[in-house]
């Protein structure tokens, strides 16, 4: 089986086992230059699980994964590998003993070898790219939720990934945070940026996905556009899932 | 009277000089006109080595406010051997129980410590006597004079850890149960001064010591102690030198000691040393009183300062390295097992486990006797305190390192190489300045801890802080006032590392919420 010509991120019946547990179980994904993927799914379904592989913070057990048209195995730099994927976490994990100007500059200084006054500056646009630039100089638990997600996304698209993770960015934030996350989604995609997005808000997954990926027990159950997803889900158990989270 | 105290009885302060100069004079006269006599087997490379316990006036002692300065009839016989010998005088001092172990390991040649010449000690060491003595029992000035030794049945009596005097009594012991009466009550004190202190104290009725010592003793006690009884031990008459066991060093070192009886030189030593000649005569008592003037000088005298620099010195390397070899542990410790770690755990089990003063011996005494190596001039007491005590602070340090690593969130590492930190960078930029924060409070409190730990290096004898103290107590008998300072100087110590600890946990604020934003600007 061949990557998909053109799918800057290609996985191929990707497996992950936890001992004899199967976490993932057989995944396969095409995602195209620029587009938003959401992934949804009930709890321990495996989302974070599928995140986490893509840039190998967890090594799959079998099948494929490319980026870029480069397959990721044991021997890939992984280094350049998470230069090209951001990942921001469900709980940020923001470095506490650093100001958020330096939670953002620290990766490109020390793999970058950037400069740090170049590093600040970088870090700078994307803290003011995010709406943030203001809180430069605090520390991490100086700052609201809302306030150390969007910190938590500028420190991972300092390192100018072209795919970026997202583990559930709304979980912590009210609705107006929620649109604000939304929109910066909605930014880095027409600059390019590939987004893969995992989360539990129905009404973001609506308005920011072009298309929705729903997981059930380590598998995709259906890859379909979020209209047809909410109104005619293909397979039983998006259309119970979807009346749960409804009522 | 003792014989001792009738050889100190002549003593007038010019015919003393003229004596000892007329006796060098002689010394040295016959030592160039002859041959120089043949040298014995313990003294090597040109040096004579000799081991002291400067706590036992005025046999060897430390007669100023320089703890380096050993004075006492002691140094002045290993000086006049030296120069008998033509050879260069080294003196090391150490606490009296080091004594025949630093001999057994070949650290000094020869150890002249007041000590008395006894059957049992002859067996592992060769001893050569210089100066007679008598064995003395001491009581607060007043007390009746004793009609025999049963009379201190069911007293307490105070006697100087280490020595015979302990021994001694535990035979008397044996001879009161076997008369049917109860036993003295023994206590033992590492230092001569404080089992006189006891007796003052009025903590025990009466102490076992030397006559030589008690005429010394008895300015600085202003009459308030007096002999009340001489027991007649006739294995008590000799003070003797030791020396490793050599049948032909032992008869060269005889010959030695025999010629400068001959010519004068021990005579005039032992003149120069007496006070006054009677020791059973009270004066008039002074009474106590706290002299500022004692404790100020104390202050601001170069061996305290010495002392406390040492003290420091001695805590600050330790800990240092305590903390250079625990990093590296505690991440074995908190990683996979494998033989290293179960290795670890073993030697943070055993540093943990056996107490610090045994630990510190172990080294200085035990250890040379396995692996030569330890026993050359290099391996000084400074470094063997700086190995143990690091050794020691290691295991607990590891235990602090460990919890502190373990304290950081795991996902911070994920969130470093998520961003593409490798390893190392994950553990330099992210885990340790967070680990650091957590070790620190626990980490000023261990070192605290060994700050005063230190003062156990005296006994391998290590100038520091207490050991100066001590010295200087053995010199004056003024207690209170050597103490407080000494206080004063561990107290300045803690508090300067308190306003440390401060200081950098100003450093952590963004731990903080309330205080990061002031530190942040
Ligand atoms: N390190 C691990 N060891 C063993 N099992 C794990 C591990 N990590 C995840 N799992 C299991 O894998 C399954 C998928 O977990 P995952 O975190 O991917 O779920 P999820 O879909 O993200 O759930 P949620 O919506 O609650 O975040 C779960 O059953 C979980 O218990
Ligand atoms: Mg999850």
């Amino acid at each position: 089986m061949h990557p998909e010509p053109g799918a800057v991120l290609s996985i191929r019946n990707l497996s992950k086992l936890y001992k004899d547990f199967t976490a993932l179980d057989r995944i396969s994904l095409d995602v195209r230059r620029g587009e938003k993927v959401v992934v949804l799914g009930p709890s321990g379904s495996g989302k974070s699980t599928l995140i986490r592989c893509l840039n190998r913070i967890e090594p799959h057990d079998s099948g494929s994964l490319h980026i870029n048209g480069q397959t990721i195995t044991a021997r890939t730099d992984l280094i350049r590998l998470r230069a090209l994927v951001g990942l921001v976490f469900q709980n940020y994990n923001l470095f506490p003993h650093l100001n958020v100007l330096d939670n953002c500059a620290l990766a490109p200084r020390l793999v970058r070898k950037m400069p740090r006054a170049q590093a600040e500056a970088l870090a700078m646009r994307f803290l003011q790219q995010v709406n943030i630039a203001g809180q430069a100089r605090k520390y991490p638990i100086q700052l609201s939720g809302g306030q150390q997600q969007r910190v938590a996304i500028a420190r991972a698209l300092c390192m100018q990934p072209e795919i970026m993770l997202f583990d559930e960015p709304t979980a912590a934030l009210d609705p107006e945070a929620v649109s604000g996350v939304a929109t910066i989604m909605n930014d880095l995609a027409a600059q390019g940026i590939t987004i893969l997005c995992v989360t539990h808000e129905m009404r973001f997954a609506r308005h920011i996905a072009d298309r929705i990926v729903f997981m059930d027990q380590g598998r995709i159950m259906e890859i379909t556009p979020p209209g047809q997803f909410f109104t005619n889900p293909q397979t039983r158990r998006a259309q119970d899932f979807l009346n749960q989270m409804i009522a | 009277m003792t014989p001792v105290m009738a050889w100190f009885r002549r003593p007038h302060a010019t015919c003393v000089m003229v004596g000892i100069l007329a006796a060098m004079l002689a010394g040295a006269g016959t030592a160039r006109a002859d041959t120089p006599p043949p040298l014995p087997g313990f003294i090597h490379d040109g040096a004579l080595t000799v081991c002291t316990n400067p706590t036992l006036p005025p046999m060897t002692f430390v007669n100023g406010t320089d703890v380096k300065a050993v004075d006492g009839i002691d140094m002045d016989i290993a000086r006049t051997l030296a120069a008998y010998w033509h050879v260069k005088l080294t003196v090391t001092t150490m606490d009296f129980t080091g004594l025949f172990p630093s001999l057994a390991a070949g650290r000094c040649g020869l150890v002249a410590s007041g000590i008395i010449r006894l059957p049992q000690r002859e067996r592992n060491f060769d001893a050569v006597a210089y100066q007679d003595t008598a064995l003395v029992i001491v009581a607060r000035a007043g007390t009746h004079p004793l009609g025999g030794m049963a009379e201190l049945s069911g007293r307490k009596v105070a006697v100087q850890a280490g020595t015979s005097y302990s021994a001694r009594m535990a035979r008397e012991n044996e001879a009161l149960a076997a008369a049917g009466h109860a036993p003295m009550i023994i206590t033992a004190y590492p230092t001569e001064e404080q089992v006189v202190q006891q007796v003052l104290l009025g903590r025990a009725f009466a102490l076992a010591s030397q006559d030589v010592e008690l005429a010394y003793r008895r300015e600085q006690l202003h009459g308030r102690v007096r002999v009340i009884f001489t027991p007649p031990y006739p294995e008590y008459r000799h003070f003797a030198l030791y020396i490793r066991k050599d049948a032909h060093d032992r008869a060269l070192l005889e010959q030695a000691v025999a010629t400068l009886r001959d010519n004068g030189q021990m005579a005039a030593i032992a003149q120069k040393w007496a006070i006054t000649p009677d020791t059973t005569q009270a004066l008039g008592a002074t009474a106590p009183a706290f002299h500022w003037g004692t404790f100020f000088g104390a202050l601001t005298s170069a061996a305290f300062m010495r002392g406390a620099f040492i003290t420091l010195a001695v805590a600050v390397l330790s800990h240092l390295t305590a903390i250079a070899i625990s990093l590296p542990m505690a991440l074995v410790l908190n990683g996979r097992d494998c033989v290293l770690k179960t290795g670890l755990t073993a030697y943070v089990a055993l540093f943990r486990g056996a107490p610090t003063l045994l630990q510190l011996l172990f080294i200085w005494n035990a250890l040379p006797q396995f692996l030569p190596f330890f026993r050359e001039a290099w391996f000084t007491p400074f470094l063997a305190t700086w190995l143990s005590l690091s050794i020691n602070e290691s295991a607990y340090q590891v235990e602090i390192n460990r919890a502190a690593l373990l304290a950081v969130d795991p996902a911070q590492a994920v969130a470093g190489h998520a961003l593409g930190l490798s390893r190392g960078q994950v553990y330099r930029h992210v885990i340790f300045p967070q680990a650091l924060r957590i070790a620190l409070p626990p980490t000023i409190n261990a070192f605290i801890s060994l700050l005063k730990t230190t003062s156990l290096a005296s006994v391998i004898s290590v100038q520091e802080l207490l050991a100066v103290t001590q010295i200087q107590v053995a010199r004056t008998f003024e207690f209170t006032e050597y103490y407080a300072a000494a206080l004063v100087y561990y107290l300045a110590m803690v508090f300067f590392f308190l306003l440390v600890q401060k200081r950098v946990e100003r450093r952590f604020s963004w731990a903080d919420q309330y205080r990061a934003g002031t530190h942040a600007s």
